[in-house]
């Protein structure tokens, strides 16, 4: 018997949803319910799995040893956050303002800025470290122009390689900034800005009464992605810096507390445990659940 | 309007100046790259990182792609990626058609497992995302990669393409229903011409990502030979590391693909920054 025209569509429906589903499914929904799960067991990564309940948490938050290396690896994650972020929005405003004024070139300008953005991290990350070398270009021009006499370790300074790796990921990650604040400057409505000129207002008074407060949204935008990145993602620091965060753990950030625990942080590491990874793991991400949470319901909002 | 935007001469003269010199900067590591790789030795680099090579050596790029086995890695990136691009297309594409056009109950829920999707990092489950690729069977294989990157970018790709054809008037289609097309047909004649664009954007955006993707790769691949571009040089600095002018090559080689395109399509890229920007 022929099938009628809804149970034909009904089925189809099912065999268009089935390989998405089973593709996020398995590869990335399931890992993430999957976290409360592994957080409770012990497992080198061989071998059979133990359950140890919450231990995995005890351990984390009670043991001497692993607390102050999430104290540590957080600590530092926030001033990295906080340097990323500072750049990010003074020097964006700036230079998107600069833009949106009838600057020569400014097609031009916009299309250099972007250059870096879709370089790979790890690619950005070989390339500045080369730059920045003791015997390296930045260096040798410092030297030029007689502003130091002596050369700067800038990644194997210990006060120095955590804002230094800050900066690569602003120099990668500007132009972002610099666009979305760009296109909320270009949006501001055409009639407040003539509205306050015909007032008499100059353009200083004009920008901070009528463009200013329309960046906020961008600047709040730019802040929470910012923000979910850094605590979750640590390319520069793995490729460049190693598992253990280098010098002496002064760059450890979470990601590469998380990466360690699974991973070890050299060939003789003995303290691997993916369910320490897993537990350290769903904390971060109840770190940035706020920051999350606020995406989701903007984009909510955004598709309608 | 104009006269808040417009600059007298002394104001141009000082806007250009900071321009150029945020210019400097972003170009200064590119064009040092690319005047070091053509340096005959390393001596020359040490000596003179600003000056123009002696001899000018193009052959370094030559030693760099022979001396690192750059032919196997950029023809796994070239896999990887491609194979993202054509996976990510296919289901996010005709998740949003069942989801915008063919709603059922349920497909909110099933809505709101992507956005999950969207705002957790696929990094942070790393640990549960071993155990399952590895009782798989899929550690350590091109297969496992290209699933787990595929799967992390459908998130994005599926809000991309719904917020695209919600905003697609449905007539086109209706006329289809009315002559009896089923959905595989209304997907393939009329769904997938009508979101085109966004399907382009999110093929860009995947494979920018999935070529320059470092941290998944680095946890499912052990053997060499499986390396994409982006492990590979990590390969290569550790043969490489003190021949500066080589390492300048071979970082060059990595880097111009994605320059290519980001000059062929800039203003897409541009474009989909901001659309895609929901998750790095």
């Amino acid at each position: 018997m022929a099938l009628k025209y809804n149970q034909k569509a009904n089925l189809q429906r099912i065999a268009l949803l089935a390989p998405g589903v089973l593709l996020y499914g398995i590869f990335n929904f399931a890992p993430l319910l999957g976290l409360f799960w592994v957080s409770l067991v012990e497992w080198p990564g061989i071998g059979p799995m133990k359950f140890v309940g919450l231990d995995n948490f005890a351990t984390l938050f009670g043991n001497a040893f692993y607390r102050d290396q999430l104290i540590k690896a957080f600590a530092n994650n926030l001033i990295f956050f906080f340097i990323i972020i500072g750049s990010m929005l003074i020097l964006g405003t700036a230079i998107a303002l600069l833009l949106s004024f009838r600057s020569w070139g400014r097609n031009a300008y916009r299309i250099i800025f972007f250059l870096p953005y879709p370089l790979a991290g790890a690619a950005v990350a070989f390339l500045l470290e080369m730059v920045v070398r003791t015997r390296g270009p930045l260096n040798a021009m410092l030297k030029n122009f007689n502003i130091i006499e002596q050369p700067i370790a800038f990644l194997g300074d210990p006060n120095l390689a955590l804002a230094t790796l800050a900066s690569f990921y602003s120099w990668h990650r500007m132009s972002f900034a610099i666009i979305l604040i760009l296109s909320a400057i270009v949006g501001v409505r055409v009639h407040l800005i003539e509205a306050a000129m015909l007032d008499g207002a100059k353009r200083w008074a004009t920008l901070k009464a009528v463009v200013f407060p329309v960046l906020a949204p961008a600047f709040v935008l730019i802040t929470v992605i910012v923000m979910v990145d850094v605590f979750n993602n640590a390319d520069y620091t793995l490729i460049l810096m190693g598992p253990e965060g280098g010098p002496v753990r002064s760059t450890d950030i979470m990601g590469t507390f998380l990466f360690r625990s699974a991973f070890g942080g050299s060939a003789t590491s003995t303290s691997v445990n993916f369910g320490m990874a897993a537990a350290i793991g769903l904390f971060t991400a109840l770190l940035i659940l706020p920051a999350a949470l606020f995406l989701a319901l903007r984009n909510l909002r955004r598709k309608d | 309007m104009d006269r808040l935007f417009k600059l007298s001469k002394l104001e141009q003269a000082l806007v250009q100046l900071i321009l150029l010199a945020y210019t400097c900067v972003v170009l200064f590591p590119i064009g040092i790259a690319v005047l070091n790789s053509l340096k005959p030795n390393l001596g020359e680099v040490y000596k003179a990182p600003f000056g123009l090579p002696s001899v000018w050596s193009f052959n370094n790029y030559a030693t760099a792609w022979v001396g690192a086995n750059f032919q196997g890695f950029f023809v796994n990136s070239a896999i990887i990626s491609l194979a993202c691009v054509v996976i990510v297309t296919f289901c996010a594409s005709t998740i949003a058609f069942v989801l915008v056009r063919m709603p059922f109950r349920g497909s909110t829920l099933l809505f709101a497992a992507f956005l999950l999707g969207v705002v957790i990092p696929i990094r942070l489950t790393l640990a549960p995302l071993f155990v399952i690729v590895k009782s798989l069977g899929l550690l350590d294989s091109l297969l496992g990669v290209i699933l787990v990157q595929s799967a992390s970018m459908m998130p994005v790709a599926v809000f991309i393409l719904t917020s695209f054809l919600r905003a697609v008037p449905a007539e086109l289609e209706d006329a289809a229903r009315m002559d009896g097309a089923l959905p595989f047909q209304i997907y393939w004649r009329v769904v997938l011409p009508l979101i085109r664009p966004a399907l382009a954007t999110v093929a860009l955006l995947t494979f920018v990502q999935a070529w320059n993707e470092y941290f998944l790769p680095l946890i499912f691949l052990r053997t060499p030979a499986n390396y994409p571009i982006t492990l590979g040089m990590s390969q290569f600095r550790l043969q490489f590391d003190v021949q500066w002018h080589l390492m300048f090559a071979g970082i060059l080689i990595m880097l111009i693909p994605t320059i290519v395109a980001f000059l062929l399509a800039s203003r897409q890229f541009i474009e989909g920054l901001t659309q895609g920007g929901v998750k790095e």
